[in-house]
Order: C-alpha cells, then structure tokens, then sequence
C-alpha cells in the first residue's frame, strides 16, 4: 500500500478531498433544499387523487367486523401519506395526527358513518340550555385511562381548558366563546358560553373533545406528545422520527374485548406509487389516500378492498380580492380587473367545466362541488347544491362587459405535485374558451402556504379538507373577520348571515341560512368552489372491519385479522 | 514535531471556522425559504393568533442573531432542541437516525464493490469480448438509471410480484440481525448500483493498466498461473486506486441515501433531513447539518493526519 500513497498525497488530491466534503455538505443540503420543489408538507386532502371506478357517488364505508370471523392478535400496519404531526390533540393541526388519535384518544363524541355526531366518552348528545349559552354533558362511568387513572368531570375540564390556553394551541377558535367549565358532580360536564355557539358539539367530536389523562398533563405538560395518554382502545407505544409511530392494545380499555389487535403499526410512506405497491406486497394491509393511477388496479384485484368517502372539504379556486397586506391585517382593494369587478370572477366561473373536469382528472369520482356544503352534510339544502352552469359564452359575454380585453391573463398558483398539476393545466385548457389566459405557478406547499398567507397571488388553487359542522367550511375562509380569508373577501350580508348561523340553535334555521349564504357567495365569487374530493383507502382483504367516514378518518381500532 | 503542532492546531483552526460558516450558511438557508415552522406545522388548519403563539413559543418572532446564538449556546453543550413539529428532541432524532444510513451505507459499498470489482476483473481480463461489453453496458445502465425509479422497479417485482424483500420497515439489527438484513439488503442494492459501476469502470481501467506493466510480464514469464497473476498481483494494486474513489463517492453515496430511504421508508439520516426540510423545521435542519459537517471535518482532519503519519514523504507545513 505505502508504495502508492503519493498518488494520494499531493496537494490535487488532498484539495479535491476537501471539494468532495465541501461539495457533499452542499450537495446534501442543497439535495434537501431542492427536494422542497418536490412534494408537498401536507397536502389538502387527499393530494388531488380521487378516482377509480365508475363508481359515482357511492361511499364505501366498510363493515364492522364479525367477531366469529376474526382471530385475536397481530400488528396492523396502515401506510400513511403524512406523518403526523405532534401526538397532543390540544396542538395537533395535521388530519394524520387523527388518524392515530382514533385508535389512542376518544372523544366526548364521535362521527357516524353519516356523519352525525353520536356519543363515544359522553352518554348523550349536549342538553344544551333555551339561551344557548350552557351545554350539559354526561359522561360514561368505570372509564380508565391508559394509566390507570379515572375519567372523570374534572379531566375533561382539564383537556378542555388545556386546548383553550396552552399556548400554540389548535383548539382554541373550535371552542369558542366558552367562558367556564363547571363540573357538578365526577360525571357531569357544564359548559358555560358567553354566546351561543352552535359548532361546539361538532368540535367535541373531534380533538377538541378528546380528553387527556391530567396524571400526564401535569408530569408532561407541553411535552405531552412524547408520551401521550389518554382513554382508547390502544395506548401510544413508540414513534420513530418521520417513520413510524406504533401503538398496542390497551388492557384498560372500558370495552376492550371488542379490541382483536395487538397493535397497529402507522409507517409513513408519502409517494402514492409506493403506498400502493407496500399494499399489494402485504408489507402494509391498508393505504390511505388512493392515487387515481393506482386505485383502479386495486379495485380488479381481488385481495384487496378500496374503501370511499366523499370529503366534507372542498377544492377550488381563491381569488385575491383584497388581502394586498397579509390576511390577518386591514383589507385594501386590489385594482386588477378580476380583484375589482365580480363579473370577471363569474366569468372565470362560468369558464370552468366541473364535470368535464372531474371526469377527465378523476376518473369520475370526485364529484362536482359548487359550494362549501356537501351533499352529504346534514346542513345540506337544494340552494346549498344550486351550481352555476358552465357557459364560456356568457364568460366572455361577461368579460365584454366588464371592459376587459380578451385573453384576459391572470396567474394561478398552485401545489407543485403530479396531481395538482394536471389540474392545473385541465383549468388552463378550460377556461381558454372562457376569454381567460391562465398562467400557472408551481409552488412547494409551504411556500404556498406562506405566498397565500401574504397575499402574493392573484388566483390560488387549494382546497380544504372539510369538517363536520359548515360553520368551520366556510367563517373562515370568507367571513370579514376569518382566520384563513386569503382573497381579502368582506361581505357584510354574508357576516351577519354566518354569525346568525353560528347562534342559532335550531338546526331547520341553520340550514336556511347556510342556503342563504351560499347564493351570496356564489354572487360574490371569490372562492370558485370546483370539486370536492373522494377519501380513497386501500385495504387487503386479510383484515376486517377497517373503515372510513366523511371526516376521512381511517378507524382501524376494531378491525382485526380474518381467521 | 514543532510543526506538526503547528499543522495540528492550523486544522483545528480552520475546521472551527469552517463549521461555523457552515453553520451560519444553514441557519440564514433555511430561514431564506417561503415560509417557516409555524406556517408548515399550522398548515390548513391555521390562524394569525396560533402563528403567532407557535412563532413565540419557538423563538421564531427573536431577531436571526438571537436565534442563531440561542442555537449555537444550546449546540456547545450538546441541547439541539427539539423539533418543532413532532416535539421530540433532535438529538434523539439524530441518534435514531445515523446508525440506519451507516449501516445502509456500509451494505452499499460492500454491495458496490463486490459487482463493481469482479465485473471490472471480468471487463479488463475479457478485453474486446461480450463480457467487457456486457460489463460497461451493464455499468452505463448503473450510472444513467435513477435510484428513484430503480427502487420502484426493485418493489413492483422483487417485492410484490416475488416477495422476496420488504417493500418497506426497518427492524435494527441487535433486535433481529437476519431481519434486518432483509430489510436493508434491496434498499443497499439500490443505493449501491452507481457506486457499483463506478467502480466497475475503475477497476477495469486500473487493472488494464496494471496487466500491461513489466511486473505483470514477469511474474506470467515465471510461470504463475493466470489466477495469481490477476488476483495477487494486478487486482491487488489495481485495488488502491479503486479504495480511493470509493472514499471519493462516499458522498454522493450518503446523498443518494436521502432517495433510498424515501423509497424504502428507512428511518435514516437522508429522509430526516428532507423531511425536516419540508416541514420547515429549523432546529432538525440545524442540527442535521451541524453533524454533518463536524463528521466531514473530523474524518478529513483525521485522515491528513494518519497520511502524514503513514508516508514521511509527505510535507506536512503549517499553512497545508
């Protein structure tokens, strides 16, 4: 060896090293860096993929298992497209995070298949007082939590005051005005409102409602997520940074010999291609969030089952109307043609062919979305599913109208994956015929995010995964005041409708109003809701009793292996 | 050995300042990026008072020089922090995180040398015959073909269509060492390919050289079977060039690993950096690159030393 080491001495070789260490940090990172052109953090809803089958709008829950048919033990493993966020429901904000809260963290109330709220932790629905401003709730007796410590009144004012105060809290604006949590006796809750605030119930049936043992609040306290407990039939067991979180079957679980797993194993694996192939090798048995290209194949083989739920979310199209400051900050006119005039909005409107759209991307199975309202909420209503028809004729009629030359070019930013793309060039051919030159701008999720938040766009294409109650679809994104109202939209008709809708308390009014206020906004256009997707999951055939509601949730706490 | 002392303590010197600069590089990066932590950890389901708290919370809302000397007086005494969006501590993370790439690394290299060397043997001995051709198309196929596609490939048919490995999982090896080589054994296959014609068109070209010296005549004129002459003679010093480009490329090897463990679903060092990169997570990214270049540095500053100890020719001065 000696005799040839001044071959690798000299100076050359010894500079060259350092350029490889230089060149390797810089490649990694610059690897990494680039790699923020890839894929997105989290995308809205299900990475634009729908799809398969002609299967229409036919949801596919997946049943119950039958005990008979199922054997006790074995560990599950779902592939995730995400991984989730912090493992704390007063601070999670990712729907990956629920998908492993489900089987980990119940809740004061749970979703049904048709996604109404039922009771989980509370023995009934909310007494809610004739003001409005107090919610009586009961809750089930002899519930442990995942160490060994008892549910009770005291512990969800815990986890309720928790999710109102903590600081970076994600439950905050879902509970509302709550003022006090009074807790009478070990098993009843009373919850005091300086107003009524109808979303409520919904929000407990979500994170919100989950109840943390307050044994592990006050040992952990914002370190929660490194070993959360709570009550559910599984309890948090390990979790390996952007891999893998694992949770076991929790012999303290009040109903824990409906449980048949040992564990269930969550793996995160982003690219869809690759969830589905870990599927079919059986190295995962469920995958959630179908790709168009893969579901149809899953769909022919008989090993596997492809669960659908059509989402309570949305995908469209903001217009940047007004938020030239940053959202959160005063509004100020925009003075570009499509910003100032509600006719080039209806134009561009107009020019968008859903169903063409629907069926030329997804495969038919995403379903033509018009308003903020699914079909499939119970606050549905023949104004909330009125849909504009598409007539690029009118468009430039319309366009005419306003003074605007055509092409008239506006720039769309949007997510830079696959399917966000095809979109976004679907769109483009589209509403060429409507007088429109679209440009698109690819843009990394979190850029986009912080490109929308800002201000710096003229058209944005993003949707939003959808909750339960519409309040939460909609105050937000265009009610004056809203958190996420990025186009800068500010209707006073619209305000007082949507406040008046949180405040009622009966559900025939509300659904009035939601009307109501979807023909406001459909005049307004500064949200184009376009398609609403569908939660496609794929599930091997070896399990049973794996299932999906609209909230897109995966419940795999009960399912188990076929004997 | 004055300068020796001398050389050693410019090294250091230097290696400070480098690991400094790298790190304040890194630290003003990411921080250029769209976006922060608060947006990519609020995501859909944000509002400008949470953004606001998490900024707080986080020390995101301090000015950069604040940041980058809470940063560096936490690094010193070995606190990275903890990641901003799963709460864990990076160190852990870290920790978790490097054996997996190693020993990924390490099953490449040994993958990658064993093809790459016996097929470069078989290409320089075989000269102008189907097995030289079928070795350089085999090594163009090895460099043109990304790992990306390669690895989706490897788990449509060895793993769904065979099942013969794991399409994804990792299990460490003091818990079960056999399935943890089935686990690693296709990602490291993968990860190994354009190492593996690297080196294949290395060795050829070496060894070519080598059975055309004087040497290689005499020791044939001796009458040594053809065996010896190639493996103890002209592979054996063929070889020393090849060790240096495998420690050349060991870099893009580890970069290549950030694909490899996507694909697979690895829990490594690669996929924790883009990760973190993604999710705007400062203090993983930090930290990330923070190991990195002290692991650079050190192996550098290490092996320029045990040259200068192993060959006396070499003139180690203090400004080298």
């Amino acid at each position: 060896m000696t005799r040839r080491l001044p071959f690798l001495l000299n100076r050359s070789s010894r500079s060259s090293r350092r350029a490889m260490v230089a060149g390797t940090v810089t490649g990694v990172i610059a690897l990494a860096l680039a790699g923020t052109a890839c894929s997105p953090v989290e995308p809205a809803g299900n990475d634009g993929d729908g799809a398969t089958q002609s299967a229409g709008d036919q949801d596919v829950f997946g049943d119950p298992a039958d005990p008979a048919q199922v054997k006790q033990g074995g560990t599950l493993t779902v592939a995730l497209s995400a991984d989730p966020d912090k493992l704390d429901p007063s601070l999670s904000r990712s729907l990956y995070s629920r998908y492993v809260f489900h089987t980990m963290c119940e809740k004061l109330y749970d979703l049904g298949p048709d996604a109404k709220v039922v009771p989980q932790l509370a023995t009934a629905l909310p007494k809610i007082s004739a003001d409005g401003l107090s919610l009586t709730i009961p809750l089930k007796q002899g519930v442990k939590f995942a160490d060994g410590g008892t549910l009770d009144s005291n512990a969800v004012k815990v986890s309720i005051n928790r999710g109102l105060t903590i600081a970076g809290s994600g439950r905050k604006s879902e509970l509302g005005p709550i003022t006090s949590i009074e807790t009478p006796d070990p098993n009843t809750v009373v919850i005091k409102l300086s107003k009524p605030f109808a979303p409520l119930t919904a929000a407990l049936a979500d994170r919100a409602g989950m109840v943390l043992s307050p044994a592990a609040v006050a040992k952990l306290g914002a370190n929660f997520s490194t070993a959360p407990v709570c009550v559910g039939p599984f309890k948090f067991a390990s979790r390996v940074a952007q891999n893998s979180i694992k949770v076991v079957k929790d012999p303290l679980y009040y109903d824990a010999a409906k449980v048949h797993l040992d564990a269930i194993e969550y793996r995160i694996i982003t690219d869809s291609s690759i969830r589905s192939a870990n599927l079919k090798s059986g190295d995962a048995q469920i995958a959630d969030s179908l790709s168009t290209q893969d579901a149809p194949q899953l769909q022919k083989d008989t090993t596997m089952t492809v669960l659908q739920s059509q989402s309570l979310g949305y995908q469209g199209l903001t217009v940047n109307v007004a938020n030239a400051n940053g959202v959160g900050n005063p509004l100020k006119q925009l003075e570009t043609p499509i910003a100032k005039d509600p006719r080039v909005r209806q134009a561009l409107a107009l020019s968008i062919d859903r169903e063409a759209l629907v069926k030329s991307i997804f495969n038919g199975l995403n379903t033509v979305a018009c308003s903020p309202i699914s079909p499939k909420s119970e606050f549905t209503s023949d104004a909330a599913q009125v849909c504009p028809p598409h007539d690029p004729a009118k468009a430039k009629q319309l366009l005419a109208d306003a003074g605007v030359p055509t092409p008239y070019k506006v720039s769309m930013i949007t997510s830079n994956n696959p399917d966000s793309l095809r979109l976004a060039q679907a769109l483009q051919a589209m509403v060429k015929d409507g007088g429109f030159e679209l440009e698109i701008k690819p843009v990394e999720y979190a850029s986009l995010l912080d490109q929308q938040d800002r201000g710096d766009f003229e058209l944005l294409q993003l949707g939003w995964s959808g909750r339960v109650d519409p309040d939460a679809n909609i105050y937000n994104f265009v009610g004056s005041e809203g958190s996420q109202n990025v186009a800068g939209y500010s209707n006073p008709e619209v305000d007082k409708l949507l406040t008046d809708a949180r405040q009622a308390t009966d559900q025939a009014q509300r659904i009035k109003l939601y009307g109501d206020v979807v023909t406001k906004l459909q005049q307004g256009d500064a949200l184009i809701y376009m398609y609403r997707q569908r939660n496609l999951t794929g599930v091997s055939k070896k399990v049973l009793g794996v299932r999906t509601y609209p909230d897109g949730v995966i419940r795999t706490a009960f399912a188990g292996f076929a004997k | 050995m004055d300068f020796v002392r001398r050389y050693l303590l410019n090294r250091l010197w230097q290696s400070v300042v480098t690991l400094i600069l790298a790190t304040i590089v890194v630290f003003a990066g990411v921080r250029a990026l769209p976006g922060d932590p608060a947006l990519a950890l609020a995501g859909e389901d944000r509002d400008p008072e949470s953004l606001r708290a998490i900024r707080q919370q986080y020390g995101l809302d301090q000015s950069w020089i604040v940041q980058f000397w809470q940063f560096v007086s936490h690094a010193v005494r070995g606190d990275l922090g903890q990641s901003i969006r799963t709460g864990e501590p990076v160190r852990t993370m870290i920790t978790g995180a490097l054996p997996v790439t190693i020993e990924l690394s390490v099953l490449a290299i040994l993958i990658a040398s064993l093809i790459g060397v016996g097929a470069g043997v078989v290409a320089a001995v075989r000269r102008g015959r189907p097995a030289e051709w079928a070795a350089n198309a085999l090594a163009l196929l090895g460099l043109s073909v990304p790992n990306f596609w390669l690895g989706l490939m490897a788990i449509l048919y060895l793993s769904v269509a065979l099942g013969l490995f794991p399409a994804s999982g990792f299990v460490p090896f003091f818990t079960n060492p056999a399935a943890n080589l089935h686990h690693l054994i296709l990602p490291a296959v993968i990860l190994g390919t354009g190492l593996a014609a690297v080196i294949m068109r290395q060795t050829r070209s070496s060894m070519l050289d080598a059975l055309s010296a004087d040497y290689i005549r005499t020791a044939e004129a001796k009458g040594l079977p053809p065996k010896a002459v190639i493996g103890k003679h002209a592979l054996r010093n063929s070889l020393i060039v090849v060790i240096t480009i495998v420690g050349l490329q060991l870099g893009a090897l580890i970069s290549g690993a950030v694909v490899t463990e996507r694909i697979f679903a690895l829990p490594g060092f690669g996929k924790l950096t883009v990760d973190a990169v993604f999710q705007r997570d400062y203090p993983v990214i930090q930290a990330v690159v923070l190991v990195t270049a002290t692991a650079y540095i050190v192996i550098n500053l290490l092996v320029d030393l045990l040259y200068s100890v192993i060959d006396p020719r070499i003139r180690v001065r203090g400004d080298a």
